[in-house]
This record gives C-alpha cells, sequence and structure tokens, in this order.
C-alpha cells in the first residue's frame, strides 16, 4: 500500500513569521500598551511626574523657597491652586520641585543598587562555593534587620543630604536584590553555552559580562522598575521623619513630617495634597513595574 | 524535626554574629559623634576625653565591640545608656509590650481585611466585587501608611471635631481605653498593610480551588462555603503566613513611624529618641534583639508550616 504524496501546491501562500523587526526593549511598550491598561497608566503618571520634575522651574507658578508673609495658609484659590503654607509658599510649586527630589533620589538609589545587586549576584552566583556561601550569609544577616532601621540608623550618623541618602538607599537596595540576581544568574549559569563558551577558553570576565549579564538584563529591569516605589517610599519615610532630605528642599515626606503637624491643623491641605502626590507617584510606579514583570519576567509573577 | 530544629538554631548563630559586627561596625566607623554632642550644650563633662574615657570610647574598637557582645552573650546585660545611665534591656521590656500589641493589631486588621477581600474575590472570579477588591488592594498598596496617619489625625478634628486620643493607658491600666486609643493607630497601619495580603489570599485560593480534592468535595454536594472555609482556606493561608513573616521587618520598621505620629511610648519611639541623641549603645542593642526576634520569627514560622500542612515534614 502505498501513501500518494500530494503535489506540492506552489499558490499556498508560504507561512511566514509576523514582521517582528522591533528589539524587545521597544516591542515591551507596544504590548504595554495593547495588553496592559493598568501599567499604561502607571506608566503615564511616571511620564507626568518625569516631565514635572525636569521642567519645574518652567512649570512650577514661583519659587520653592519663594515664601510670602502676606499670603500664608491660603486656601486654594486662582493664584495658588492647591493653597500656601505657614510661610506663604506656593504648595503647588512645592509638590513639583518634591517630583524632582523624589525622582533623584529615586532613580539615582536605584541604578546605584541595580549596578551593585547585578555585580554582587552575578558575582556570587558565578563563582559560587566559598565566596558564595560568604556573600549570602552577609546578605542573609543585612536582610534580618526591618530595613527602616537600619537605613535610620545609618541615615542619623552620615547627616541628611540628597547626596547621602541616595548613596545609602542605593546601597541597600543593591544589598536586598542580588539574591534575586543571584538565583536567576544561578539558573543561567547551568546552560550548554557558557560551557561551551569555557571549552573556547572564554575568560571568567567575558562569560560574566558577555554571556550571563545580557541574560539577566530582564530581571535586572524588572527588579530596578518594581523597586522605585519601594525606594520612593522609603526616601519619603525618611525625609518624614527628619533623616532623608533637609530643608529647604521641598520634599513629599518633609512636607508631611510631625515638624509641621500644627500648621496641619490650621491648613489641612498641607497635608493632604503631598499624601496624594505620593500615592499618586507609588501607584504609577507599582503598576508601570507590575506591567513590565509580566511582560518581560513571567517567573516572577507575584500575587 | 528536633534535628531540623537545631540544624536552623545553629545556622542562625553565624547570621547574628554577622548582624552585631554589622551594627557595631556602622556605628563606630560612621561620621558622627556621641562624646562631642554630650559635651558640646548639654555639658556632661569637663573635657571631651575625659568623657571619652568615662564611657570607655577612648578603646580601640575590637575591645569595646567585645566587650559589648560578651556582656549579651555571658550575661544578658546589653549595657545603658549613654545619656540616661538606665540599662537597655529593661527599658525594652518595659516598653515592648506597646510595639508588640500594635504590631498583633495591625496584623490582625490587615488579615481580617486582606483574607475576606482575598476570598470574595477568589470565590467570584473577574466579577465586579473581583475588581472592586482588587482596585482596593491596589490603593491599599500605593497609600503611604505615614501620610494616611498624619491625615486621619489631622482632617477629622478640624472637619468633625474629633481627635484620636492621645495620652496612652497601658493595656493593664484600663483596657478599654487602651484600646480606645490604639484602634486608629492600628487601623490605619493595618489598612495599608492589608493590599498584600489580599492579593496573595486571592492567587494563592485560586490555585487551591482549581485542585482535584475541591472538585471531589463538589461533587460529594458540599456546600460552597463549607469548600471555601473548610477545604481550600487552610491550604490557601499558609502563602498568606509565610508572607506575614516575611513583612514582619516592615510592621517594626513602621512602628516607629507610627509611634511617633500618635505618641505611643513603644520600642519604635525608644528607638527613635536614641538615634536622635547618637546614644550608640541604645542603638546596636535594639538593632540587635529586634534581629534576633526577627530571626527566631521567620523559624517558628518554618516550623509551623509543619502543623499547617501534614504534607511537608522534616527529616
Amino acid at each position: 500500500m502505498s501513501v500518494a504524496t500530494p503535489p506540492i501546491d506552489a499558490t499556498l501562500p508560504r507561512r511566514t513569521a509576523p514582521a517582528r523587526s522591533r528589539p524587545w526593549y521597544l516591542d515591551v511598550w507596544v504590548q504595554m500598551v495593547r495588553r496592559k491598561p493598568l501599567g499604561t497608566a502607571g506608566g503615564v503618571i511616571v511620564l507626568v511626574m518625569l516631565a514635572a520634575a525636569v521642567g519645574a522651574e518652567w512649570i512650577s507658578p514661583y519659587g520653592f523657597a519663594q515664601t510670602s508673609l502676606r499670603e500664608r495658609f491660603i486656601a486654594m484659590n486662582g493664584s495658588h491652586w492647591l493653597g500656601t503654607d505657614q510661610l506663604g509658599r506656593d504648595l503647588l510649586t512645592r509638590l513639583i520641585y518634591g517630583a524632582r527630589i523624589s525622582l533623584y533620589v529615586g532613580f539615582g538609589a536605584v541604578l546605584l543598587g541595580s549596578l551593585l545587586a547585578t555585580a554582587i549576584g552575578i558575582l556570587s552566583a558565578y563563582f559560587g562555593g566559598r565566596v558564595d556561601m560568604l556573600v549570602q550569609r552577609g546578605v542573609d544577616a543585612w536582610m534580618a534587620f526591618p530595613p527602616l532601621l537600619l537605613l535610620m540608623s545609618i541615615m542619623s550618623l552620615v547627616g541628611p543630604s540628597v547626596w547621602n541618602i541616595t548613596v545609602v538607599l542605593g546601597v541597600a537596595f543593591g544589598i536586598q536584590n542580588s539574591r534575586v540576581v543571584r538565583g536567576v544568574a544561578l539558573g543561567i549559569k547551568e546552560n550548554t553555552y557558557i560551557e561551551s563558551a569555557r571549552a573556547m577558553g572564554s575568560s571568567h570576565t567575558a562569560i560574566a559580562v558577555r554571556h550571563i549579564l545580557p541574560n539577566t538584563l530582564p530581571t535586572i529591569i524588572v527588579v530596578a522598575t518594581t523597586g522605585l516605589s519601594t525606594v520612593i517610599l522609603t526616601e519619603a519615610s525618611l525625609s518624614f521623619l527628619g533623616l532623608g532630605v533637609p530643608p529647604p528642599y521641598p520634599t513629599w515626606g518633609g512636607m508631611l513630617s510631625l515638624a509641621g503637624l500644627d500648621h496641619m491643623y490650621q491648613a489641612p491641605w498641607l497635608a493632604i495634597w503631598p499624601a496624594v502626590a505620593l500615592s499618586l507617584a507609588v501607584f504609577g510606579f507599582n503598576m508601570l513595574g507590575d506591567g513590565l514583570r509580566d511582560l518581560l519576567d513571567p517567573r516572577l509573577k507575584g500575587g | 524535626m528536633r534535628q531540623y530544629i537545631l540544624r536552623r538554631l545553629a545556622l542562625a548563630v553565624p547570621t547574628l554574629f554577622l548582624v552585631s559586627v554589622i551594627v557595631f561596625g556602622l556605628m563606630r566607623l560612621m561620621p558622627g559623634d556621641v562624646a562631642t554632642r554630650m559635651v558640646e550644650g548639654h555639658g556632661y563633662a569637663k573635657t571631651l576625653d575625659a568623657l571619652r574615657r568615662d564611657l570607655g570610647l577612648d578603646r580601640p574598637v575590637h575591645v569595646q565591640y567585645v566587650e559589648w557582645i560578651g556582656n549579651i552573650v555571658l550575661h544578658g546585660d546589653f549595657g545603658r545608656s549613654y545619656w540616661t545611665r538606665q540599662p537597655i534591656l529593661e527599658e525594652f521590656v518595659r516598653r515592648f509590650p506597646v510595639t508588640l500589641e500594635l504590631a498583633l493589631l495591625t496584623i490582625l486588621v490587615s488579615v481580617v481585611i486582606g483574607v475576606v477581600v482575598g476570598i470574595l474575590s477568589a470565590v467570584r472570579q473577574d466579577s465586579v466585587s473581583d475588581y472592586v477588591g482588587r482596585i482596593l488592594a491596589i490603593l491599599a498598596l500605593s497609600i503611604p501608611y505615614f501620610g494616611l496617619a498624619v491625615v486621619v489625625v489631622v482632617v477629622p478634628s478640624i472637619y468633625f471635631k474629633w481627635t484620636p486620643v492621645w495620652t496612652y493607658v497601658a493595656f493593664t491600666a484600663d483596657p478599654l481605653q487602651n484600646l480606645k486609643i490604639m484602634l486608629v493607630p492600628a487601623l490605619v497601619f493595618g489598612v495599608t498593610r492589608a493590599g498584600p495580603i489580599m492579593r496573595i489570599m486571592r492567587s494563592a485560593l485560586l490555585d487551591v480551588l482549581r485542585q482535584e480534592y475541591i472538585r471531589t468535595a463538589w461533587s460529594k454536594g458540599l456546600s460552597e462555603r463549607t469548600i471555601v472555609l473548610r477545604h481550600a482556606l487552610k491550604n490557601a493561608m499558609i502563602p498568606v503566613i509565610s508572607l506575614i513573616g516575611l513583612q514582619m521587618p516592615l510592621y517594626i520598621g513602621g512602628s516607629v513611624i507610627i509611634e511617633s505620629i500618635f505618641r505611643l511610648p513603644g520600642v519604635g519611639l525608644f528607638f527613635f529618641e536614641a538615634l536622635g541623641k547618637l546614644d550608640y549603645p541604645v542603638v546596636q542593642s535594639v538593632n540587635l534583639i529586634i534581629a534576633a526576634m526577627v530571626v527566631g520569627l521567620n523559624l517558628a514560622i518554618d516550623l509551623s508550616y509543619a502543623f499547617l500542612d501534614p504534607r511537608i515534614r522534616y527529616r
């Protein structure tokens, strides 16, 4: 019994993969807009915040330290949209400049922290053995502290400043997240192509930088974006306690702080608007981070 | 089981050793000098050198470390405050019930809200109540608790002429009054912590509800209430409990802020005031005690899995 092979139909349209010339880091944003409405909303909030931070001088109606004793405790009106504080400073202006500080510290700390997390994580995973053991016990010990207590201790010693808080938050972020990078790098290390690279005589540095690093990149991006909201919130908590960014710089946490509590009884908007701004920012970064995580690294998917 | 506990305890020792080195090293290597502050403006001693000698700060760092840790390990002596000369452990023990009560009430609030909303969300997946629940969880995640706390302190007193009670009363002195005082802080803190619990609860319950034994329960003709509450919930609670354990440091860290806003005389306020005065021994010892508690709690939670989930067995 023979099976007749059907003649090849040359007229059939050739099956081609859909044209996906876009690299993954651009494709992610297209997917985000198409499939993740909440993530897109978060992205828009983040963009607005970025615009406010970059263009604070042009957008804001007043200077952030411009006082006007005749205009103290004004509720919302035409010239002061969100009112003024105890020194007659415009609240909207201070919120806009506050976005700048939040983002400075947030992005600075996350950038530094991601570099550190990547370095520690890949080193610890790649060399394994005793190095890994030592590094991981150190990370264990660091994670045993309630983060806020440790950060408060450090900040009260080095003193409040934008630079100090960025570095301190960055180092803390790096140590904490090195474990996630390590986990991913451990998996990548077992791949055959790493073995073949080694067989071809690649150096440790070449393998770590050229083969392991690019493959951990999506994870690092996810860790960084989801971490931004935490870092911004932590900066706000420390500034709230007077241990973060010192005055006269306006920060959202500092504007809420207990030092101004007596004024807030006179002017509740002084408490409400910074809290709203902070919540919106955290919401935006959370949603953007969640969306990116779902698109880039389904393995990390949380609850 | 016993061997597992012993092994875990043995592993905790090097961790705690490193914890003590980190916290001590930070205190001594960073800029900021307690002696200068105590002499200038407070007149604790005639000269800096005299005070340093008095406090033992003139000796090499490793000698100071060995003395500090030696007294803790050998005598259970956590040292005295530089400023008040009061024993630290005594003060800690006196204040700890406040912080513990705040933490327990907060966990209670967040678990009740998180679990109830999580169940409602999971049982009616993709319904209106599910979406409402999920949006609430996201909102709760986004609102910073200290922002909410300040708003809750300020706004009702202006618009409703109602102020949360400020002066603290111990539970043992007047339980009802005490709960009245703790209610607002615990609600504020608990609500903002309910978000993650709700999300974990929802996804864990969804997971469990798809399993075979739940289908068996349905085919036996059990009611939905019995299936969800008696059969599914117990297994779905495991991730929730481990989340609470993981978040314990956040509850403790947050209590510093909550206690300072609501003026609760707990460990958090003790720590915060000591920080302001650079009171090294207090900061070191409180950090160490709390880190030890976190390590111990994580161990306890790991062990509790064995009771919650009979499939987990330790050799």
